[in-house]
C-alpha cells in the first residue's frame, strides 16, 4: 500500500487512515462549485435569464394574450346561452361544477344560505344569461361572491351558469327571497 | 512521567440514554396520531389540548429536543471522555445539564398543548422557556470546554470537532433567532418582521437540522462506527476537507426554504447554490462512514449496531442528495408546501437520526451495564421493521406530494385550472395518508422492541464505571508558530480569506467583465494555494490543520469565524431592508386594528401556519387559484411572520381579498366539513367560549408601537373601544345567536378578513380581467 493508506492518528483506540479523496467526490465538490459561479453570472450578475419574477410577468401576459383571442374568437350571447340549457349533458356538467364549488354557499337545491336562493324569481344582479356568466366570473367580492372566472375557466363558467339557468323558478323552499322579482313573458 | 487515574462519569451518559428513549416514545406516538389526523380528523377529540395544529409542534419539538437532544448529549459525554482520556468537568455541571434540559422538556410539553407558542416552526418556545434553553446550554458548552481544558491528549479527534461546532453554532442560531419583545409570561413577539423574519426563522430553522441535528451526528458516527466496526477511519484528509466545506457552506443555505417567496431574489438564488454545493460535504461524511468498513462488511450479517450505524449513513447519504436536489429553484417549485418535504426529513429524522441512535444505544448499554445485549434476533426485527416503516414512509410521502404538486397546477387547454377546488387534490392522496401512518406505527413498533430489549439488557446486568491510567504529559509552551498568532498568519487561514474577499466581491458585480476577472483573480489564486500547500507537504512541514487541531482556542474560534460568515452576508443586508426597502411605500400593509391583532394572535395560538400558508408564489396556477403574487412590502408589520411551509390547506394571503362573508368563516371554523366537504381541518368549537381578552389589546398596540409599527397614541388609548365596534359589526354580519362580541372566533375572522388587504395592489383575477372583458367565453368546444 501507499503511504496514503499511513495511520495518521490513533485515539481511543480508532485508528485514522489517510487515504486519498475518491476523484467522483472532488470532482462532485468542484463541479457544483463551478456551475454555482456559473449560474450565479448568469442569473445574477448579467440577469442574462429571466428570474422568477420576469418570468412569471411572461407567462401571465401569454395567458391573457390567449384568452383575448379565445374571447374575439368565440364571442357568447344570451340567445346560444339559452339554447344551452336544453343540451342535457351541458347542464349536467355544469350541475358537478355547481356540486363542487357552489354549494358551500348557496347549498345542494342552490335553496340559497350564505348565498342567495338561485330557484327563486328573485334575483339581485340580474338573471339574463350574460348577467350570470359575468357574475359567477367576477363575483362581487364586497358581498363575499367570489369571483370564479379564473379558477374555473371560460367552459366550467359556461356550464354552471347554464346549469343556474335550467334550473329557474323550481322554487326550493330555502332562504327568503332577496332582490327584485324578474319574471319574463314565457317562463 | 506521572499518571493519574481516572473515572470516567457514565452515570450522566446513563441518564441520557434512558430520557433519550423514553422521550423517542412519546415523541413518535405524538406523530403517529398527528398523522392518523390528516386521515381522520374526529381523532382531534374536538379539545384544544388534542388539535393537530398545537399538537405536531410538541411531536416535532419532543423528537427534535427530546429525543435526539438527549441522544447526543448520551454520545458527546461518552466520547469525549475517552477522547480527551479525561473525567467530564462538573458532577454539578453534568447534573444541572441533565434535569435542566428534561424540566424544559417537561415545560415544551405542557406548554405547547396549552398553545403557548412564538408562532415560529421548531422555535415554538416561548420566552422564559427560550431562557432556560439558553442556560442549559451555555451549561453544556462550560462541561464541554472544560473537559476540553483537562484533556490528556494534544491533538483533537474529527469527532470532536463536529461536537464544536454544534455547540457554537446552535447558541449564535438560537439566541438570533428567538430575539422577542414580552408581552405576557406566555405571549411575545419576535423583534423581527415580515421578510427579516422569514430569513432569520429559516436561517435558524434550517441550521437546526444542520447543527442539531447533522453535526453531532456526524461526530457520534465518528467515534462509534470505527468502534462498532473495529476499523479504522478511512480518510484524515476527506474528514477535514468536508469538516471545514460543511460548516461554512451549511449556514448559506436557509433561504432554500424561502424559494419564489418575497424574499429578494439574490437571497433565494444563494440559498439555492450554497445548497447545491452541500452535496460533497455532506457526502464526505457519509463516505468516510462506509469506507471505514471496506474489508468489513461481512460483520454487517452478525452485528446489529453496525446494521444501524451504516443503515443510518445511508439514509444520510440519500437525504443529503434529496435535500440539494429539491433546493433546484424549479424542483421546489413543485415540492415546496407539499409531502415530499415532509417525507425528506422524515427520512432525515427516522433514517438518519433514529437508526444512529438505536446503533449507539445497542453498543453503548451492554457496555455500560458491563453485559451482553438480551436479544440479537429483537435487535434484528428493530432493524427490518424501521427499515421497511422508513421506506413506506418516504415512498408514500413522495407520492402524495408529486401528485397534489402536478394537480394543484395543472391547467385545462383553455388556461384554467383543472382541479380548481383544493380538497380535489386532497382526496387525491388518502391512500398515500394511510400508509405514511402505517410506516410510521410499523417504525414505533421497532423502537418499542428496542425498548424491551435495552431494559431487559440492563436489568441483566448492572451499571460499571470505568477506571483508566493515563500519563499526564508535562504541560509545554506551544512551539513558535503554533500559537493564536502562528495560526492567523497561517497559509491556509490568509489564502481562504483573500479568496473569500474576492467571491463575496463577486456578489455585487454588475459588470459581466469585473465577474469575469475576479473569478479568473480565484482561480489563479486557488492554483497558488494548492501548489504552495502541495510544496509544504514534501517538505514535510506540519500542517496548518495539524496544528489548529492541537489549539482548542484557536479552532473553536476559527469554526464561530466559519458559521458567522454566511449568516452575516445574507441577514445584515435583509435586516438593513427596513430602512431601504419603501421600494413601492404604496404597496405597503395597513397595520392590523386591535381587533385584528387579537385574532391573529388566536391564528398563531392555535398554529394555523402549519397547515396554510400565506405566501401566494408568482405561478400563474398560483396567482389564479389564491390571488395577486405576496410582496415583500405586504409584511413589514407581521411580528412574526406566518408563511408557513406545508399547504395541508390552501393558501390563505388573500383571504381578506377574497371578502368571504363571516358567517361563512364561522360555519366553517365550527364544521369545516359544512362548508368545505372532504376537508381534513380539525374543528375549533372552543373558539366560540374562548373571549378576547380586550384590556391587552391597549397593552398589545403599544409593545408592537415599540417595534415601529406607526400606531397613534389616539389608536392605543382608544383601542379597548374601537375593538368592540370592530367585533360588533362582525357580529352583525354572522347573524349567530348567543355570539358575543368579544369571543376568540369574531376576533380570528376579522383578521382572517384583513389578511393580504394591502394598498396598491391590483387585485385582479389575472387572466379574465386581464384580458378586459369578463364574458370571453369558449363556445361549444372542449
Amino acid at each position: 500500500m501507499s503511504e496514503n493508506n499511513r495511520v495518521h492518528h490513533v485515539y481511543d483506540g480508532i485508528e485514522e487512515e489517510d487515504n486519498r479523496l475518491p476523484n467522483w467526490w472532488l470532482a462532485i465538490l468542484i463541479g457544483t462549485i463551478v456551475f454555482s459561479f456559473g449560474y450565479w453570472f448568469v442569473y445574477e450578475t448579467t440577469q442574462k435569464l429571466p428570474s422568477p419574477l420576469v418570468a412569471y410577468e411572461a407567462e401571465k401576459a401569454a395567458n391573457a394574450a390567449a384568452q383575448a383571442k379565445l374571447a374575439a374568437d368565440t364571442p357568447l350571447g344570451d340567445d346560444s346561452l339559452w339554447a344551452m340549457t336544453k343540451d342535457a349533458d351541458m347542464v349536467a356538467a355544469g350541475k358537478k361544477v355547481f356540486s363542487q364549488i357552489c354549494v358551500s354557499c348557496h347549498l345542494d337545491k342552490a335553496q340559497g344560505s350564505i348565498g342567495p336562493n338561485l330557484t327563486d324569481k328573485y334575483w339581485i344582479h340580474g338573471y339574463e344569461p350574460m348577467k350570470i356568466i359575468e357574475a359567477v366570473t367576477n363575483g362581487f367580492p364586497e358581498k363575499g361572491m367570489e369571483a370564479w372566472g379564473a379558477r374555473l375557466g371560460a367552459e366550467r363558467v359556461k356550464q354552471v351558469a347554464v346549469f343556474v339557468l335550467s334550473i329557474r323558478n323550481t322554487n326550493e323552499s330555502g332562504k327568503a327571497p332577496e332582490g327584485d322579482i324578474i319574471d319574463p313573458a314565457g317562463n | 512521567m506521572q499518571t493519574q487515574r481516572i473515572e470516567y462519569d457514565d452515570t450522566t451518559v446513563r441518564r441520557f440514554i434512558w430520557a433519550s428513549i423514553l422521550f423517542g416514545v412519546v415523541g413518535m406516538l405524538v406523530g403517529i396520531l398527528v398523522a392518523c389526523q390528516l386521515v381522520w380528523p374526529a381523532l382531534n377529540f374536538g379539545i384544544p389540548f388534542t388539535v393537530f395544529s398545537r399538537l405536531r409542534p410538541l411531536h416535532t419539538n419532543a423528537v427534535i429536543f427530546a429525543f435526539v437532544g438527549n441522544m447526543l448529549f448520551a454520545g458527546i459525554y461518552y466520547s469525549i471522555q475517552r477522547l480527551f482520556k479525561a473525567r467530564l468537568a462538573s458532577n454539578f455541571l453534568s447534573n444541572l445539564h441533565f434535569w435542566g434540559w428534561q424540566a424544559i422538556i417537561a415545560a415544551a410539553a405542557i406548554t405547547l398543548p396549552l398553545g403557548i407558542t412564538q408562532g415560529k416552526e421548531y422555535a415554538e418556545l416561548e420566552w422564559p422557556i427560550d431562557l432556560a434553553v439558553v442556560v442549559i446550554w451555555v451549561v453544556f458548552a462550560l462541561n464541554f470546554f472544560w473537559t476540553m481544558a483537562k484533556r490528556n491528549e494534544k491533538q483533537i479527534y474529527v469527532a470532536v470537532w463536529f461536537y464544536i461546532a454544534t455547540i457554537v453554532t446552535i447558541a449564535v442560531l438560537y439566541i438570533t433567532n428567538n430575539l422577542a419583545l414580552p408581552l405576557t409570561l406566555g405571549k411575545s413577539y419576535s423583534i423581527y418582521a415580515g421578510v427579516q423574519d422569514a430569513l432569520v426563522q429559516w436561517w435558524y430553522g434550517h441550521n437546526a437540522v444542520a447543527f442539531f441535528l447533522t453535526t453531532p451526528i456526524l461526530g457520534i458516527m465518528y467515534y462509534f462506527l470505527p468502534k462498532a466496526a473495529e476499523r479504522p477511519v478511512y480518510s484524515y484528509r476527506l474528514s477535514v476537507v468536508h469538516f471545514w466545506a460543511l460548516v461554512f457552506i451549511y449556514i448559506w443555505a436557509g433561504p432554500h426554504h424561502l424559494l419564489y417567496t418575497s424574499l429578494p431574489d439574490w437571497a433565494q438564488s444563494l440559498g439555492m447554490l450554497f445548497s447545491v454545493m452541500l452535496w460533497a460535504p455532506s457526502w464526505g461524511g457519509m463516505l468516510n462512514g462506509l469506507l471505514t468498513l471496506r474489508g468489513a462488511w461481512h460483520k454487517l450479517r452478525e452485528d446489529p449496531v453496525l446494521k444501524f450505524l451504516v443503515a443510518g449513513v445511508t439514509f444520510y447519504g440519500m437525504s443529503t442528495f434529496e435535500g440539494p436536489l429539491l433546493s433546484i429553484k424549479t424542483v421546489n417549485g413543485l415540492a415546496h408546501y407539499t409531502d415530499w418535504i415532509i417525507g425528506h426529513v422524515h427520512s432525515g429524522a427516522l433514517g438518519w437520526n433514529g437508526l444512529m441512535a438505536a446503533g449507539m444505544f445497542y453498543w453503548l448499554v451492554p457496555r455500560l451495564y458491563g453485559t451482553k445485549l438480551h436479544s440479537v434476533k429483537g435487535a434484528d426485527l428493530h432493524f427490518w421493521l424501521a427499515t421497511i416503516g422508513i421506506v413506506l414512509y418516504m415512498v408514500s410521502m413522495w407520492i402524495s406530494g408529486v401528485t397534489q404538486g402536478l394537480m394543484l397546477r395543472a391547467m385545462n387547454p383553455d388556461g384554467s385550472l383543472l382541479h380548481p377546488e383544493f380538497l380535489e387534490t386532497l382526496a387525491a392522496i388518502q391512500i398515500p395518508y394511510l400508509v405514511r401512518a402505517l410506516g410510521g406505527a410499523m417504525y414505533f413498533t421497532g423502537l418499542i422492541i428496542m425498548c424491551w430489549n435495552l431494559l431487559k439488557t440492563a436489568l441483566a446486568g448492572k451499571a460499571v464505571t470505568t477506571t483508566i491510567e493515563v500519563v499526564v504529559a508535562p504541560k509545554q509552551p506551544a512551539p513558535a508558530g503554533e500559537g493564536l498568532v502562528g495560526i492567523i498568519l497561517g497559509r491556509p487561514f490568509v489564502f481562504s480569506g483573500i479568496i473569500l474577499v474576492f467571491v463575496l466581491a463577486i456578489g455585487f458585480m454588475t459588470s459581466p467583465l469585473a465577474a469575469m476577472a475576479l473569478m479568473g483573480v480565484i482561480l489563479l489564486l486557488s492554483v497558488v494555494a494548492w501548489i504552495v500547500n502541495t510544496r509544504d507537504k514534501k517538505a514535510g512541514r506540519k500542517s496548518w490543520f495539524a496544528i489548529i487541531e492541537g489549539n482548542a482556542v484557536a479552532f473553536t474560534t476559527m469554526t464561530l469565524l466559519a458559521i458567522l460568515i454566511g449568516g452575516v452576508a445574507e441577514l445584515l443586508p435583509t435586516l438593513l431592508i427596513h430602512q431601504s426597502l419603501p421600494k413601492d411605500a404604496a404597496k405597503y400593509q395597513q397595520p392590523y386594528t386591535a381587533l385584528e391583532l387579537q385574532g391573529r394572535d388566536v391564528y398563531v395560538r392555535e398554529g394555523c401556519y402549519l397547515c396554510h400558508s400565506q405566501q401566494v408564489r408568482p405561478f400563474l396556477a398560483e396567482t389564479m387559484r389564491y390571488g395577486e403574487h405576496s410582496q415583500l412590502e405586504e409584511f413589514v408589520y407581521d411580528h412574526p411572520f406566518q408563511w408557513g411551509s406545508k399547504r395541508t390547506g390552501p393558501d390563505l394571503h388573500r383571504e381578506g381579498v377574497k371578502q368571504r362573508p363571516s358567517s361563512w368563516h364561522y360555519n366553517h371554523m365550527i364544521d369545516p366539513r359544512a362548508t368545505s366537504e372532504g376537508s381534513n381541518m380539525p374543528a375549533y368549537p372552543w373558539l366560540l367560549s374562548n373571549k378576547i381578552d380586550a384590556k391587552l389589546g391597549e397593552k398589545k398596540l403599544r409593545l408592537m408601537q415599540k417595534l415601529s409599527v406607526p400606531y397613534s397614541n389616539a389608536q392605543i388609548d382608544f383601542a379597548e373601544q374601537d375593538q368592540q365596534a370592530q367585533a360588533e359589526a362582525v357580529l352583525k354580519d354572522i347573524g349567530a345567536d348567543g355570539l358575543e362580541w368579544n369571543s376568540e372566533l369574531v376576533a380570528l375572522i376579522a383578521y382572517l378578513q384583513k389578511v393580504g388587504k394591502s394598498q396598491g395592489i391590483a387585485f385582479d383575477a389575472p387572466s379574465v380581467r386581464a384580458a378586459g372583458t369578463p364574458v370571453g367565453m369558449l363556445e361549444g368546444g372542449r
